[in-house]
């Protein structure tokens, strides 16, 4: 998906009959600009036209340089196979993909660890509600399942016989709340990667060289352009740094911890229309053991390791991809500065 | 200048495996910054000469983090062996690993001890006797006391609930920087600081790889510690070492009898029973703070705090201003 468009033949198409004319009309425009003010200068006998003309001009071939070094790292990094880079290290095969592919299959694999948490915990609580609900009546005088009292009459206690879990249900509560964050979290960030690689930050390349050259302008255009420059190159490259380590963070490659395995948490078995009145049968006449062996038999009944689940959910999906947004804004603060700006984005990392 | 070039460009000869990468960045980094020199001297550009120059003394600035990093590996490697951290592990990341476990076994212990009371007291509480004949009869729910047991318990679920959390993400960041701090996260910030588009963010993971390898595990450590200083003081501790003791009495839904007097009133034996169970409870709410507050809730805090401040002081040192406002939040 997104690999496809950034080192595909889409991107290719995209970035050489968009962009690129866009950049060469901005350097044209933005040249014949510079040359007239050096000539107007000249006929005027004014230097400080004629030396903001020198200087612009050196500033036109920074920003060329900036686009040329942003073109040439993006063409390296459709090239570098992730997996080579894992065997520099020493670390377990990741599998070959591009940088921009192992991005956002970093993301990718944080959305669906993340949902796979939500999953879990969401059935423990939909079991224990089930559970803890379930109503029994029992018959003075028993015998079994079978209450003398009732024969004649209808004496007897009602009862809850599994009508505990508020510990466990306010304890899942909390964590489903944040498995539910840290989910959204990791689609909010794959949807700023697609943004990223669907082209807003292209835009900014024949723009910023443009406004670079404009007068009270500078700071702007090297803000368009250092925000491109951290997005393509940085964040990228951060998400393939996670995804390196994948074995670590997503637990393997069933995306879950262990001994948690998502194929025993099939929420079908939850009661629904049909099936109620065979429900209530077998309640009344197997027990609530019957209906707690239906949703949590063979050792289903995991409630710490679902919070355990959830938390780790927020440390892949928020904690790690927080980080590689606050190291790319880090990088856009310095990248401005290569081009002589003082760019404060702390405000945009209050966002997060 | 040129000799200095010269002996960066050498670099790659005197390294192996990562260390080799990050020679080779340096050395191409050397190269950009020759020709940005080069092309700055040909056209009388001084802002590129002094850019060139400034990227110069960042190589070697550089050459210098790579240098210590090569010793600082044995300086961490010795602090993470050293005795008082460690702890009678390996290194001072088992030991912290071997806490967290202990901890997030014993607070699996509390909150398994508190959903089975809960257990207990919604079962009580839910029961309702009925009795009718011929059309005629009475429900009476004698055991509604035990009803005002439910939520409290609900809150300590959520409390313990939440630490065991804590403590399970925890041992994840333990485990991720066992794994990756020293062996690649650090060498990549360092790779990635040589060139100067990516050095923010290179400075950053060389802050990143330190400060959860050391200061992570030593505030799990040092909080480990606190808490033992205060167990050995026998008078403070004894209020909080006695196990959990309470217990919920059985209730007889149909049983309105009384005989009791408390808070002025008469109350029933059912009344009693669920008075009986609260206070038995309340007296063991000390049992469960010191693993669910102390251990498994001010410790994570704890070590997270040293690790975001631990990120900010080194990538200030290693030239990256970063604001990691962001990730404080979710302490």
């Amino acid at each position: 998906m997104a690999g496809n468009i950034i080192c595909g033949p889409e991107f290719s198409a995209f970035f050489g009959t968009t962009i690129m004319p866009f950049v060469a009309y901005a350097a044209i425009i933005t040249a014949t600009l510079i040359a007239l003010a050096f000539m107007v200068g000249r006929a005027i006998n004014n230097p400080k036209v004629s030396l903001w003309a020198k200087t612009e001009i050196i500033q036109l071939g920074i920003s060329l340089g900036a686009i040329f070094i942003i073109t040439t790292v993006v063409n390296t990094f459709c090239v570098i196979d992730v997996r080579e880079v894992a065997t520099i290290f020493g670390l377990p095969d990741p599998g070959s993909h591009n940088i921009y592919d192992a991005a956002k299959d970093f993301l990718k694999g944080a959305a669906l660890y993340s949902h796979n948490a939500v999953s879990v915990v969401r059935y423990h609580l939909q079991a224990y509600t089930v559970l803890a609900y379930l109503n029994a009546f029992i018959c003075d005088f028993s015998t079994g399942n079978i209450g003398w009292g009732c024969l004649f009459g209808y004496g007897g206690e009602n009862q809850q016989p599994l009508g505990g879990y508020g510990v466990q249900t306010a304890a899942l509560n909390i964590a489903f709340n944040s498995a539910l964050i840290s989910h959204f979290t990791s689609l909010n960030f794959i949807f700023i990667l697609l943004f990223v690689y669907r082209g807003f930050v292209f835009l900014f390349l024949p723009l910023g060289i443009f406004l670079r050259a404009m007068p009270y302008l500078r700071g702007l255009g090297s803000l368009f352009i250092s925000l491109a420059m951290a997005f393509l190159i940085v964040y990228p490259f951060m998400l393939s740094v996670f995804y390196l380590m994948k074995d670590t963070l997503f637990d393997g490659t069933d995306y879950t911890p262990m001994p948690i395995g998502m194929g025993s948490y099939d929420e079908s078995v939850f009661p629904d229309a049909e099936n109620g009145a065979e429900q209530f049968f077998a309640v009344s006449t197997l027990g609530e053991g019957y209906v707690k062996d239906r949703y949590f038999g063979s050792d289903k009944e995991n409630p710490t390791g679902a919070l355990a689940f959830a938390a780790n959910a927020f440390i892949v999906a928020v904690f790690f991809p927080t980080i590689a947004l606050i190291a790319t804004i880090a990088s856009v603060t310095y990248v401005a500065r290569l081009f002589g700006e003082e760019i404060d984005l702390s405000r945009i990392t209050q966002l997060v | 200048m040129k000799k200095l070039l010269l002996a960066l460009m050498l670099v790659p000869l005197a390294f192996a495996a990562w260390e080799s990468t990050a020679a080779i960045a340096i050395v191409l980094s050397a190269t950009l910054v020759g020709i940005l020199y080069a092309v700055g001297f040909g056209f009388g550009v001084n802002e590129l000469q002094l850019t060139a120059k400034e990227e110069f003394f960042q190589l070697i600035a550089m050459m210098v983090m790579m240098v210590t990093l090569v010793g600082a590996n044995g300086l961490i490697d010795s602090i993470s062996r050293n005795d008082a951290f460690a702890q009678g592990s390996n290194t001072m990341q088992e030991a912290a690993g071997a806490i967290v476990d202990s901890n997030k076994a014993a607070l699996v212990g509390v909150f398994d001890t508190l959903s089975a009371f809960d257990m207990k007291v919604s079962k009580e509480a839910s029961k309702a006797a009925q009795c009718s004949f011929m059309g005629i009869g009475y429900s009476i729910s004698g055991c509604g006391g035990f009803s005002m047991l439910s939520t409290p318990l609900s809150m300590g679920g959520g409390i313990a609930g939440f630490a065991i959390g804590e403590l399970s993400a925890m041992r994840k960041l333990l485990d991720i920087s066992s794994a990756y701090a020293l062996n690649f996260i650090l060498p990549l910030g360092i790779l990635m600081r040589t060139f100067k588009v990516t050095r923010g963010a290179g400075g950053f993971l060389i802050a990143l790889a330190i400060s959860m390898h050391i200061l992570l595990p030593a505030g799990i450590i040092f909080n480990e510690m606190l808490g033992v200083t205060f167990k050995n003081d026998a008078a403070a501790w004894a209020d909080y070492s006695a196990g959990a003791t309470a217990s919920i009495p059985d209730c007889n839904a149909a049983d309105v009898s009384s005989g009791y007097v408390g808070l002025g009133e008469e109350m029933t034996d059912n009344e009693k029973a669920a008075i009986d169970g609260y206070n038995s409870l309340r007296t063991d709410i000390r049992a469960y703070i010191y693993e669910a507050l102390i251990r498994a809730t001010l410790g994570p805090v704890l070590s997270l705090l040293m690790m975001m401040a631990g990120i900010r002081a080194i990538a200030s040192i290693a030239g990256a201003d970063v604001d990691i406002s962001p990730i404080a939040r979710f302490v």
